[in-house]
């Protein structure tokens, strides 16, 4: 599978400050990508540089295998990228489809084009009713869903969506997460960066983690997990009643509630066995609980920090 | 908690540059130009320091011995500087006809020519105010150069030529004869009191004297009759309608608050766009940075177009001023345009200067204040003194008055569009090298906004 976008060995200063110092990041066509990294780690310089808005000190950056490098052909492959912003920039006096038609033609749009995509636009963002208001009073989630539909109204191939769903209700979010699947479903390849690790764990196909502007990390969760943390699951068992100091010597931990830990490789082959022996040391199992490693752990091993510090 | 409050409010102040420059520093810089108008720099009041000479054209056609005294002394006066001649280019060049010096003061070249007409000593001196009148050809738009001129004249002849005012007096004294009869009594005591204002006294007190009697009367009466004429009359078609002073106004607030529209307007737009983040959006899609700049400067260009044009056509419709002969109206059309890209322009390079709206609110109003200030919107030019005058020629309202101007109140009204044109050639010209100017700065400095 070729590369929808690719970034190698990406360095970059500004002042005396490194910002980039050996970032690698390929996203495969047709992949949905998370970029994560605690804050100040290099996502924004490295989202810039492949926006066109960062030059690098040095390395390469290619979009749809051609490379940034000022020419006609780098010109051509960048009006298949669609760029998504974390701030809501729209211009707040315009209605829905005022802000749609101007971006549209910013992106090169006219004529029955335009108004194809416009028409598809407000269709795709569910704000059909209200295209002709001022977007000044809408809610945030309304602004969100129009401020990604003024990136990909040229049907870009590539999407780079910085933290797409901040500061949105859980419900629009959802929204949001739905109207992007129906991008890729349309075989659009998505970089995303978000502080979000659950979603970014649920949406994702790979995950690319920075710090200190280089990449640490890359992978599938489940590659990441075997990485890092690897794929046991912790396997908890509340008791009915005091755990029997016993179960210490079959492998369990016993904590301070009583309730006794075992990690385990396969949970469906090594359960039974476990039960077995709680049953044989006399106790009796009224609760089960199976924690599975998440990308949280994963970034927390890896950074040393959680993703908001 | 009330010193903790003014600590806050202390370390915000001290912090934001431009709120300190509009506290402290913009009241300075407004009283220092309005005291250097006013007051004249360092002279205290009344001091001459650094007032400037007004400059008048002298035109001589009596050509005795008598009007070239008289002339003599005008020209010694400290607060004029006569001219009576172009510049020399030969040996004895011509002096200035009356027309040429007509047409030099409804030019605005100088705002006022004295012309001593052909029997002027015959009649001097004529206590029965049978005198011959001199003209003071004038510009309307400065109202305190006749009275100072009418003033200064009175000097000048009391200084110039007393032994022909005694000479006068006594003859038409003698000429009345015997006692005193009533008519013989006021002839008497118009002569004392004529003497009696220092006539042998130094030129320069006399002036003084004049001038603020002259300020306080009629520039009409005394011993040289005045006959005030304004510049801008045609006198070749006394129905034409007469130029309005409404002009000026417009000019000067017009250009003010277009400065001011622009700055908000342009210089806000793009702040705006940079806050908002539409400004990263649209420079990480396929819209280069000239094409950002010149879509800016150029939409506010036109509402600056058509802002003037609003103010201009409101003072025709309801102030009269003649907007409508082609002259006029072409030669705003060129004005406006000009001064419109510049301000534009103008507003553009003040965002690229500043970093927030908030900055460039504050530093607009400095910098507009200061420029109208110096320029002419708020005071007229002819007041100030010489450096000031020159120093407006390095501000935009300087030259963009100038301009309007020369189109409604210092045109010459009989002549063709092209000559109009040319006249103002040179407003014109530096309006538009302004603009570029100004453009290229802010293309300069917007390299803040591109790829890092």
């Amino acid at each position: 599978m070729t590369n929808a976008f690719s970034v190698r060995d990406a360095h970059k200063r500004f002042g005396e400050t490194p910002a980039l110092a050996g970032a690698d990041v390929a996203l495969r066509r047709g992949e949905w990508l998370g970029l994560l990294g605690p804050n100040g780690a290099g996502k924004t310089t490295l989202v810039r540089a492949m926006s066109g808005r960062v030059h690098l000190d040095r390395g390469s950056i290619s979009l749809l295998d051609v490379a940034f490098d000022g020419t006609p052909a780098h010109d051509e492959a960048r009006r298949k990228l669609g760029i998504v912003p974390q701030e809501i920039a729209l211009y707040p006096l315009l209605t829905v489809t005022e802000n749609l038609r101007a971006f549209g033609s910013f992106l090169g749009l006219a004529g029955r084009e335009l108004d194809e995509r416009v028409d598809w636009s407000l269709s795709w963002t569910g704000l059909s009713g209200r295209s002709n208001e001022p977007i000044d009073q809408f809610s945030g989630g309304m602004k969100r869903r129009l401020n990604i539909a003024c990136s990909v109204l040229h049907g870009p191939e590539v999407i780079l969506l910085d933290e797409p769903t901040v500061g949105v209700d859980p419900q629009s979010r959802q929204r949001i997460w739905e109207m992007l699947a129906e991008l890729r479903e349309g075989g659009a390849s998505l970089l995303l960066t978000t502080h979000q690790l659950d979603e970014a764990q649920n949406v994702c196909d790979r995950i690319v983690i920075i710090d200190h502007g280089k990449t640490i990390a890359s992978g599938t969760l489940t590659e990441l997990l075997g990485q890092t943390i690897g794929t046991v699951r912790r396997v908890t068992l509340t008791l009915d009643g005091t755990a029997p100091k016993s179960l210490r010597e079959r492998g369990f931990s016993i904590d301070e509630d009583h309730d006794i830990h075992r990690e385990v490789e396969d949970v469906a082959a090594e359960l039974p066995a476990m039960l077995g022996d709680v049953s044989d040391a006399g106790a009796v199992v009224t609760d089960i609980r199976i924690d599975t490693p998440t990308l949280q752990a994963v970034f927390l091993h890896l950074t040393g920090r959680e993703l908001r510090e | 908690m009330i010193a903790t409050l003014l600590r806050i409010n202390w370390i915000n102040l001290r912090r934001d540059k431009v709120a300190l420059g509009l506290t402290f520093v913009l009241p300075i810089v407004f009283f220092s130009i309005f005291a250097a108008i006013f007051g004249g720099m360092g002279g205290g009041s009344g001091g001459s320091g650094g007032a400037s000479a007004t400059k008048i054209i002298v035109v001589d056609l009596d050509r005795t011995e008598l009007s070239g005294r008289i002339v003599e002394a005008l020209d010694g006066q400290e607060a004029l500087s006569v001219s009576t001649g172009p510049k020399p280019t030969e040996e004895e060049p011509a002096p200035y006809t009356r027309d040429q010096a007509r047409g030099l003061v409804r030019q605005g070249r100088y705002p006022a020519a004295v012309i001593f007409p052909a029997g002027f000593s015959e009649t001097f001196g004529d206590f029965g105010g049978g005198g011959k009148p001199v003209e003071v050809i004038h510009d309307p738009a400065n109202p305190i150069v006749l009275h100072t001129i009418s003033g200064l004249l009175q000097a000048a002849a009391m200084t110039a030529a007393p032994d022909v005012l005694m000479e006068k007096g006594m003859g038409q004294f003698e000429a009345a004869g015997g006692t005193l009869t009533p008519t013989q009594r006021v002839l008497l005591g118009t002569f004392k009191g004529l003497l009696r204002g220092g006539g042998a006294a130094s030129a320069d007190r006399a002036g003084e004297s004049a001038t603020s009697e002259a300020a306080s009367s009629s520039p009409f009466s005394g011993l040289i009759p005045v006959e005030a004429i304004d510049a801008g009359k045609n006198e070749e078609e006394p129905d034409a309608k007469p130029r309005s002073i409404v002009a000026y106004y417009a000019a000067g607030i017009g250009v003010m608050f277009l400065l001011f529209s622009m700055a908000n307007g342009a210089g806000g737009t793009l702040l705006e766009e940079e806050e908002r983040g539409t400004l990263e959006r649209l420079l990480a899609s396929n819209v280069s940075m000239q094409s950002l700049l010149f879509g800016h400067w150029l939409f506010f260009a036109l509402t600056g177009i058509a802002q003037v044009t609003l103010m201009f056509v409101w003072a025709a419709v309801l102030f009269g001023l003649d907007l409508w002969s082609p002259n006029h109206l072409v030669g705003f059309a060129v004005m406006t345009v000009a001064t419109s890209a510049s301000a534009s322009a103008f507003g553009i390079v003040l965002a690229a200067l500043c970093k927030s709206r908030a900055q460039l609110g504050g530093t607009s109003t400095i910098v507009i204040l200061i420029m109208s200030a110096l320029g002419g919107s708020m005071v007229p030019r002819f007041i100030m003194p010489a450096f000031m005058n020159t120093t407006a020629l390095f501000t935009f309202n300087g030259w963009a008055l100038d301009g309007y101007l020369k189109v409604f109140w210092y045109e010459d009204p009989g002549a063709s569009l092209g000559r109009a044109m040319i006249h103002i050639l040179p407003q014109v010209s530096v309006l538009v090298v302004m603009a570029i100017a100004f453009f290229g700065a802010a293309r300069f400095l917007a390299k803040r906004w591109e790829a890092a």
